[in-house]
């Protein structure tokens, strides 16, 4: 008897969520708070793109107060043994259906959420740093905020070829016009910066060569920093990592070998003060500012879901670390022309090749690119 | 490419990278000799990865660190014997859930100790200090390989001779041979089986965590997440390549760090693509481990006259 009891309770508690659920979830207007979800197929804590994004939660929330936005994070954790949950984790939330929008990013998740999209088709996402592909249709409930990475590369680019024949810096070695660049792994992410890059490098100094290397992971920092000590050995003065935490290894590589390393994502000569002399700055892509100006839009209605959006310099979607710190390692005559490259790409005079998007250059333009670099 | 590969630093970032291999390797190998395959060093290493930035932290000293952090490896070692020996868990389902708790259990250690999760940037701790050693250095292209290393490079490879001596010299070293053979005849002999197999994953485990405090603490100067990547799994193909003695063991990784730091040296001006370049030094592997094999076919084909 007992046991019915304890069945039919269950039961009920099962089914109770299913009918709230059923119930529109949008209701800003009888007082409700704004929810928002931000599942992280990661940790917070990486002092880059999931801290940012919760940076600018948390700065919101701080703005408008917690009656009238609300958010939760879920760390679902970035190895292979996390990914099984990932999918999962994305379809409990859905479920829940208390959340006015769920937000998620780079290109790991995208599996996770086409197929999400498409089997609820009332819940809305936003989805951040990856290129979401509505060709098939029917996802209109998804924004997809993107980043011009290029742009901020574009600009390190043009530090780096400017840096590496510089005399007056006291870590260069100016008799070779090389410099160094760390991807991850080769996804249209990392190639944009890697386009940026060679494209920024080249506008200074068309003579200029660039050592690339993939450390095939985010994660193995070692790895990292034995390619980036085979580059430094061989002439570059001068790297850029855009590795994750594999990318560390270039910084310390770096200072190992008293050579310059560019940071990417967070700003890495604050995250790592004893090796800051080495790290002149970081370009950033603001994931935090692209949510609290695309949740203040949603919050009038005027978010362009379905469709896709690029935020560079002049919308703030991405910045270059200018701070005493940078002041201080680079010589102003650089300082003022990367100042000026800014100002020509946010005005639209300076148009930097891009590796995503409609205007994305095609494969043999960019290994056509990085072969007019190689290091001889 | 060919005057990167002739240069010193060539042959010093084939020691760099062979080291943590090759602790890995020497763990596994006074494992498979007890008859276990030590399969957690994975886990083991990256635990001992944070460790060792941990306690030199707090120690601020590498020394003491480093003990405080073999201790710990040679007690995840024991853990893993007790659930294998005692609980009879299966050997390499009691490691897979070493592992995988390594994975998690790093950050929530991390988390707790610093409240960094990706990085440990915020904890100071100590590296193991680099060598000079006076007079060699001065020897050009020889003494520019030997000297300045990182002085656990030089552990790792008096841990070989050591092991080695173990192994094939002292009483100890022949108890864990004969239990490895055949556990019942080294029973019926009076040895205890069991206590010969904890010692062994003990120091298996002591050995394992050498190599995670390099990791953290002389290879890279900070503990970065899941840094060991596959290291522990490549030391246990390198032992196994290597007959499971140290000295096949030291040759298998010293071969290991060579198709790694070529791979490196080949990213720099190769146009072949990445993806193919970083598989070198698995492939390397992977081909070693068949040729030896074959060689062992042939050898014991031979033998029994066939």
């Amino acid at each position: 008897m007992k046991k019915k009891t304890l069945a039919v309770l269950l039961t009920a508690a099962m089914t109770l969520p299913m009918c709230m659920a059923a119930i529109p979830a949008a209701a800003e207007e009888d007082g409700e708070p704004y929810k928002a979800a931000l599942l992280l197929n990661g940790t917070l804590g990486d002092k880059s793109f999931y801290d940012s994004a919760n940076a600018g939660l948390t700065a919101l929330q701080e703005e408008l107060g917690e009656d009238k936005f609300q958010f939760k994070v879920e760390q679902m954790g970035a190895t292979s043994a996390d990914e099984a949950k990932w999918e999962p984790t994305m379809y409990d939330y859905c479920d829940d259906g208390s959340y006015d929008v769920i937000i998620c990013g780079t290109f790991q998740m995208l599996d996770a959420l086409t197929n999400a999209a498409n089997d609820y088709p009332d819940q809305k996402f936003i989805y951040f740093d990856e290129a979401f592909d509505y060709s098939a249709g029917g996802e209109e409930n998804v924004y997809n905020v993107m980043y011009k990475q290029n742009e901020a590369s574009y600009l390190v680019g043009a530090a780096a070829a400017m840096m590496t024949t510089d005399e007056s810096l006291d870590m260069i070695d100016p008799s070779n016009k090389i410099i160094g660049f760390l991807g991850g792994m080769e996804n249209s992410i990392i190639k944009d910066f890697l386009v940026g890059y060679i494209q920024g490098a080249k506008d200074i100094d068309p003579e200029i060569q660039v050592a690339i290397a993939y450390v095939g992971n985010f994660y193995d920092s070692a790895s990292g920093k034995d390619m980036a000590l085979a580059q430094y050995q061989n002439g570059a003065d001068v790297g850029f990592n855009v590795a994750g935490s594999a990318g560390l290894g270039q910084i310390e590589a770096a200072v190992d070998s008293g050579r310059y390393a560019f940071g990417v994502d967070s700003d890495q000569a604050a995250l790592l003060p004893d090796y800051a002399a080495n790290i002149p700055t970081s370009a950033l892509k603001n994931v935090g500012n692209s949510l609290i100006r695309a949740i203040k839009l949603d919050m009038e209605g005027e978010l362009p879901y379905g469709t896709l959006e690029y935020l560079g310099f002049a919308e703030g979607g991405v910045e270059l670390v200018m701070d005493e710190h940078y002041e201080e390692i680079l010589p102003e005559n650089i300082r003022t022309t990367i100042a000026d490259l800014q100002e020509q790409i946010t005005n639209g005079d300076i148009v930097v090749p891009t590796a995503v998007g409609e205007n994305a250059m095609s494969n043999d333009e960019i290994e056509e690119l990085i072969s007019s670099v190689q290091v001889q | 490419m060919w005057s990167s590969i002739l240069s010193p630093d060539f042959f010093s970032a084939i020691l760099r990278a062979a080291t943590p291999i090759l602790f890995a390797a020497l763990a596994s190998s006074i494992a498979s000799k007890a008859g276990i395959t030590n399969m957690a060093l994975e886990g083991i290493m990256l635990f001992s990865a944070l460790f060792g930035v941990i306690f030199s932290s707090l120690t601020q000293s590498a020394w003491l660190g480093m003990l405080i952090t073999m201790v710990l490896g040679g007690l995840i070692g024991l853990a893993l014997a007790f659930f294998v020996l005692n609980l009879k868990t299966d050997e390499i389902l009691a490691a897979i859930a070493i592992n995988l708790t390594a994975t998690g259990g790093t950050v929530l250690l991390m988390v707790a100790f610093s409240g960094d999760r990706g990085v440990s940037s915020s904890i100071r701790s100590v590296s193991a200090p680099s060598v000079v050693i006076p007079l060699v250095d001065q020897i050009p292209f020889i003494g520019q390989i030997l000297s300045g290393q990182n002085v656990m490079v030089w552990m790792s490879l008096l841990a070989v001779v050591i092991l080695h001596l173990f192994l094939y010299k002292t009483p100890m070293g022949l108890a864990i041979r004969a239990v490895g053979e055949n556990k019942n005849a080294a029973e019926s002999v009076g040895i205890s089986s069991r206590k010969v197999q904890y010692i062994a994953l003990i120091i298996s485990g002591a050995l394992a965590a050498l190599g995670g405090f390099y990791l953290s603490g002389g290879y890279m100067n900070m503990f970065t997440k899941d840094m060991t990547s596959g290291r522990g799994y490549i030391g246990l193909a390198a032992a196994s390549m290597g007959g499971n003695t140290p000295v096949g063991g030291f040759l298998v990784s010293l071969l290991f760090g060579m198709a790694q730091a070529l791979a490196n040296i080949m990213q720099l001006t190769s146009v072949m693509p990445y993806e193919i370049i970083l598989m070198i030094p698995y492939l390397t592997t992977l081909v070693g481990l068949g040729v030896y094999y074959y060689a062992q076919k042939r050898k014991k084909e031979r033998l029994s006259g066939k």
